[in-house]
């Protein structure tokens, strides 16, 4: 298995960027997902790692060996792709084999192995059959197992359960996350849900056109969003986010004739910022509903989830909204008048100008 | 009035419901032609227009293809000559099949065709898909480059042949003056002596045909997706195994229909020779159609003529069966 | 080769990391090389046989071969018209003569008159006819067929058009032999409705191949929306089908007219005189000392013209039309 690094790594087609310098070091054994909306660089950033791409400047390296100028066949790794990049006219066990046959290795060695990998995905069945033969989860096994059965010191992964009908995904998701971790397997997964990022890695690098905005385990990126897009980005729904102008002692104006007092924990931190918006974050499970809280709004709308209900708020008119977690046995209406408080550690502050949170 | 509303909703698989709604929707349509106020439109049944559509090309077929083949089934087996019709046609049995095999030039004439088809065809083949190999990058495809490079197979054959005789020619014809004799009568004569006439005529065979096996080996490999190739290249294939195991089997098919069709096409090479050489010199590049039409058009031995004629038949339709079965796969995706 | 776009177009460089480098350079300008070298090689025979058509006798066989030289229509004048030699004295009287007629004044030049028009043009009128007719018998009954194979289950449907492509494949002296005696016995030897009824139905297998392609590509929703709206299947053809198949058609009718414009077998073989096409004359183009190239070379530059055009038009089915529809592009 391996670490990778990426050492001030860029990518520019002409003038653009397509992905600005970038930093990461990669664990034995990591699990780490490029997170981010299309066009944000993460894909770009994945197949240079694979030597599918040039890099503009900056430096690979895998275990420590720079690997920058090498082809992708001398790098030692394996990737999956988003539409499988099956070998049509090959059967699944030729696909499988494919990388060891390129290698000439013996056939009873190269079955052996197939087989072994086939079974741990469960597709021995579809061995003889062709790839548009099979259920496109199939197919994503296949791609799976022709991508284990070389056992290389990482994997790569662009979006791979994006062709996939919803309910597969859920299964594979965990499938694979499992896979990964049994294997010990050090990981790059590209993906545009957060969802999935959340549920499966250890690190999350979210990307944002072609910049990174954070690097984190997912509670950190959840909790602790470094900038506004990944406070937006991350979590459904995104996290509430109003923006409040200084007023007297310390407190925020906020929408609908609502004042904030930050914390004492965060006066001092909140107070650099400079100019006269600070803007607040907090999550729809940091709402807390209270008939003396601080804050008031109107009830928009109530939207039953079953295990529990989300209540969009209103705060003067309806485009400052704050969207709240609640029990479900809990009776609200709408129009209802509601005061609430944020529940003071989970709030959070960010510089509008520079869009970075408050540390 | 049911039975014309299931023939045309039965073979398009619709569902009962859509059926059922079609069946309500024609009842009305009925319905209201079946008033007296508005005359009913009466049209042909489907199989009646299948037939009328059909008829036509059918029978001129007939007339002129089957009829024709069957009468020269009868002619091949007769003894006659079309330049004597108060001899009647004898029949004679299998004596012209027998005189034919065992016929030395006409075996020499099929051996000639048969070099001539395989050099061409692999020539062609080589030349077409080693372009398309290397070009494949940088080529734009459509338009201008397209239309030159198909002219050729455009224009007549025998217009051709005439050209390239010119071209030819060993006082004043540019070939030789092209690769590199630069006084005339240097280089050889090419379509005087036995030896090299057939080789000008495959040279121009090859000239026409493989922009043609070029621009069929380009559409199949522009269909390779990239991700195979990369996914390859992940997989540590080298170029050569790239190409063995993914390029060749993904225009495989087309190539061979390419390879079919010439085959056939070169077969039939009548008209490039008569233009560029006329079968000369001598008999070095009289192929079987060539042969074929001195021996009805010139000794006027139609009965023998037939005979040949049926034994180029047999060998062009086994090969068209192939070439038939192979075009349907691909136009089936 | 980029897979995230970057909102403006990706620049279209290879960038694959074992795709640059000098190896990669190197190998990018063996292919500029070779694909110079192949068009090069694809059009000088042609531009040859173009450039001949204008050139004068002396300067066609002139060794070594003259790339320079003075352009003339003599090889039009040879070709089009019938001339006979003339007295150098009434030549220079001709070529005093004020508004002489271009094609007079080259005749004179070189000490002849010109009697007529040349048996070529009738031939080209031959051409024109024969090719016009049977094309347009082959296009129409082509489409009819080709419409019946596509939406109906014909029985025997598979055999039926192998029966028909096989008919394309024929070598077409098997089929002349036993054509020429019926003729021969109905009087239609030597007659332009003798070629056209063979042109319709060599074309006819080819364009049932190519249209059925088309027609197939067109979806039946189309007609059974129309059908269900009270049309008959006739009118749901020419409503519905028809239209969208016009291109189709065009494209076919473009390739079987270029068939019947070139074909030379079977008017050599069937025709002597009246009904002879252009093909089979050209070849016997004999002047005063020996073969007229510049005589061929104009009508070939002739018959090159209408095919360059064409070809150009039909560009985008070129492809599919060569391949009897094997090839959608």
């Amino acid at each position: 298995m391996a670490n990778i690094e990426l050492q001030q790594v860029e990518k520019r087609f002409g003038e653009a960027y397509a992905v600005r310098p970038l930093d990461l070091h990669i664990q034995d054994g990591e699990f780490i997902a490029l997170l981010g909306p299309s066009g944000c660089g993460k894909t770009t950033t994945l197949r240079m790692i694979a030597g599918l791409e040039t890099i503009s400047n900056g430096r690979i390296l895998l275990n420590g060996q720079d690997v920058t100028r090498l082809r992708p066949s001398e790098r030692d790794i394996a990737m999956v792709f988003q539409f499988f990049a099956l070998y049509p006219h090959l059967s699944v066990w030729e696909n499988i084999a494919f990388p060891l046959k390129s290698q000439g290795e013996r056939r009873d060695s190269v079955d052996k192995q197939v087989r072994d990998v086939a079974g741990l995905l469960q597709i021995d069945s579809l061995l003889k059959l062709r790839p548009g033969a099979l259920s496109s989860g199939d197919q994503q096994r296949v791609a799976l197992a022709r991508a284990l059965v070389r056992r290389p010191a990482c994997f790569l992964m662009d979006e791979p359960l994006g062709a996939l009908d919803a309910d597969f995904r859920e299964t594979m998701r965990s499938d694979i996350k499992k896979l990964m971790l049994d294997q010990r397997a050090t990981t790059v997964y590209v993906t545009h849900d957060q969802i999935e990022a959340m549920a499966m890695a250890d690190r999350i690098v979210v990307m944002s056109q072609g910049v990174v905005q954070q690097i984190g385990t997912p509670a950190q990126v959840y909790h602790d969003p470094a900038t506004l897009f990944v406070a937006r980005f991350i979590g459904s729904p995104g996290m509430n986010l109003l923006t409040g102008t200084r007023g007297s002692d310390n407190a925020l104006n906020l929408p609908g004739g609502n004042s904030y007092v930050p914390p004492p924990v965060w006066q001092g931190r909140v107070n650099h910022i400079e100019g006269e918006a600070v803007v607040i974050g907090f999550r729809p499970e940091a709402v807390d509903i209270q008939p003396d809280g601080a804050l008031t709004g109107q009830i928009f709308s109530v939207d039953l989830h079953g295990s529990y209900t989300m209540l969009v708020i209103t705060l003067g008119s309806e485009t400052n909204v704050v969207q709240a977690r609640v029990n479900r046995d809990d009776d609200y209406q709408v129009g209802q008048q509601v005061r609430f408080d944020v529940k003071p550690d989970m709030v959070r502050f960010f510089d509008p100008k520079t869009e970075k949170a408050v540390s | 009035m049911l039975r014309p509303c299931q023939d045309r909703i039965a073979p398009h698989g619709k569902t009962l419901s859509q059926g059922l709604q079609v069946l309500n929707r024609m009842a009305a349509i009925s319905a209201r032609n079946a008033s007296p106020s508005v005359p009913r439109r009466r049209g042909m049944s489907d199989r009646q227009i299948q037939w009328l559509f059909i008829a036509p090309t059918l029978i001129l077929l007939v007339l002129m293809n089957i009829f024709p083949l069957f009468f020269s089934l009868y002619l091949s087996f007769t003894e006659y000559s079309v330049i004597k019709p108060n001899n009647p046609p004898v029949w004679v049995g299998l004596e012209n099949f027998r005189h034919l095999l065992q016929d030395k030039q006409v075996w020499t004439y099929f051996a000639l065709t048969g070099r001539y088809v395989v050099l061409s065809v692999a020539l062609q083949t080589l030349v077409g898909f080693g372009l398309a190999m290397l070009l494949r990058e940088k080529f734009k495809g459509n338009g201008l480059i397209t239309t030159l490079i198909l002219i050729p197979i455009m224009m007549s054959p025998v217009v051709i042949g005439l050209f390239w005789k010119l071209i030819f020619n060993p006082s004043y014809g540019i070939f030789n003056y092209l690769i590199g004799f630069t006084t005339p009568n240097a280089g050889p004569d090419w379509l005087a002596k036995p030896a090299t006439a057939l080789g000008a005529v495959i040279i121009v065979d090859v000239w026409m045909w493989s922009p043609f096996v070029m621009l069929l080996c380009l559409s199949g490999l522009k269909a390779i997706p990239d991700y195979l190739y990369e996914a390859a290249s992940i997989d540590r294939a080298s170029s050569w195994y790239q190409f063995w195991r993914i390029t060749l089997p993904q225009v495989a098919p087309l190539l061979l229909i390419a390879i079919l069709f010439r085959t056939i096409e070169a077969f039939k090479t009548f008209d490039l020779v008569m233009g560029l050489t006329g079968g000369g010199p001598g008999d070095a590049t009289e192929l079987a159609a060539v042969n074929l039409y001195r021996v009805a058009f010139t000794r006027f031995n139609t009965g023998e003529s037939s005979a040949l004629a049926y034994i180029m038949l047999v060998i062009v339709m086994a090969v068209s069966n192939l070439y038939v079965r192979s075009l349907n796969r691909v136009r089936e995706g | 080769m980029a897979a995230s776009p970057i909102g403006s177009n990706p620049v279209i460089v290879a960038t694959r990391v074992d795709k640059v480098g000098t190896r990669a350079n190197v190998a990018r300008i063996i292919r500029v090389v070779v694909s110079l070298a192949f068009a090069l090689v694809s059009l000088i025979p042609i531009s040859w046989m173009v450039v001949t058509a204008f050139k004068a006798r002396s300067d066609i066989v002139s060794a070594p071969p003259k790339i320079f030289f003075t352009p003339t229509l003599e090889g039009f004048v040879n070709l089009l018209t019938n001339r006979v030699q003339i007295p150098q004295d009434q030549a220079k009287a001709k070529l005093a003569q004020p508004n002489l007629p271009l094609f007079d004044r080259i005749a004179a030049e070189r000490g002849q008159a010109i009697t007529g028009p040349s048996q070529y043009t009738g031939r080209v009128l031959n051409s024109l006819i024969i090719a016009g007719a049977s094309t347009v018998l082959s296009t129409v009954l082509g489409t009819l067929a080709a419409y019946a194979f596509s939406r109906f289950n014909v029985p025997g449907k598979s055999d039926l058009l192998f029966f028909i492509l096989s008919t394309r494949m024929l070598p077409p002296v098997v089929v002349t032999i036993p054509i020429f005696l019926m003729y021969r016995d109905l009087g239609l030897r030597d007659t332009h409705l003798g070629l056209i009824l063979l042109y319709t139905v060599f074309n006819l297998s080819f364009s049932v191949w190519l249209l059925k392609g088309f027609i197939d590509e067109i979806p039946k929703e189309y007609e059974e929306a129309a059908l269900v709206d009270g049309y008959t299947r006739l009118q749901a053809f020419g409503k519905v089908v028809l239209p969208q198949a016009i291109t189709g058609i065009a494209a076919t009718f473009v390739f079987c007219l270029i068939f019947a414009w070139n074909e030379y077998a079977f008017a050599l073989m069937l025709t002597t005189e009246r009904a002879r096409t252009a093909p089979p004359s050209i070849p016997t183009m004999l002047g005063s000392g020996g073969i007229e190239w510049s005589a061929i070379a104009a009508g070939s530059l002739g018959f090159l013209i209408p095919v360059v055009i064409v070809t150009f038009a039909l560009r985008d089915y070129l492809l599919r039309g060569v391949t009897f529809g094997a090839l959608k592009k």
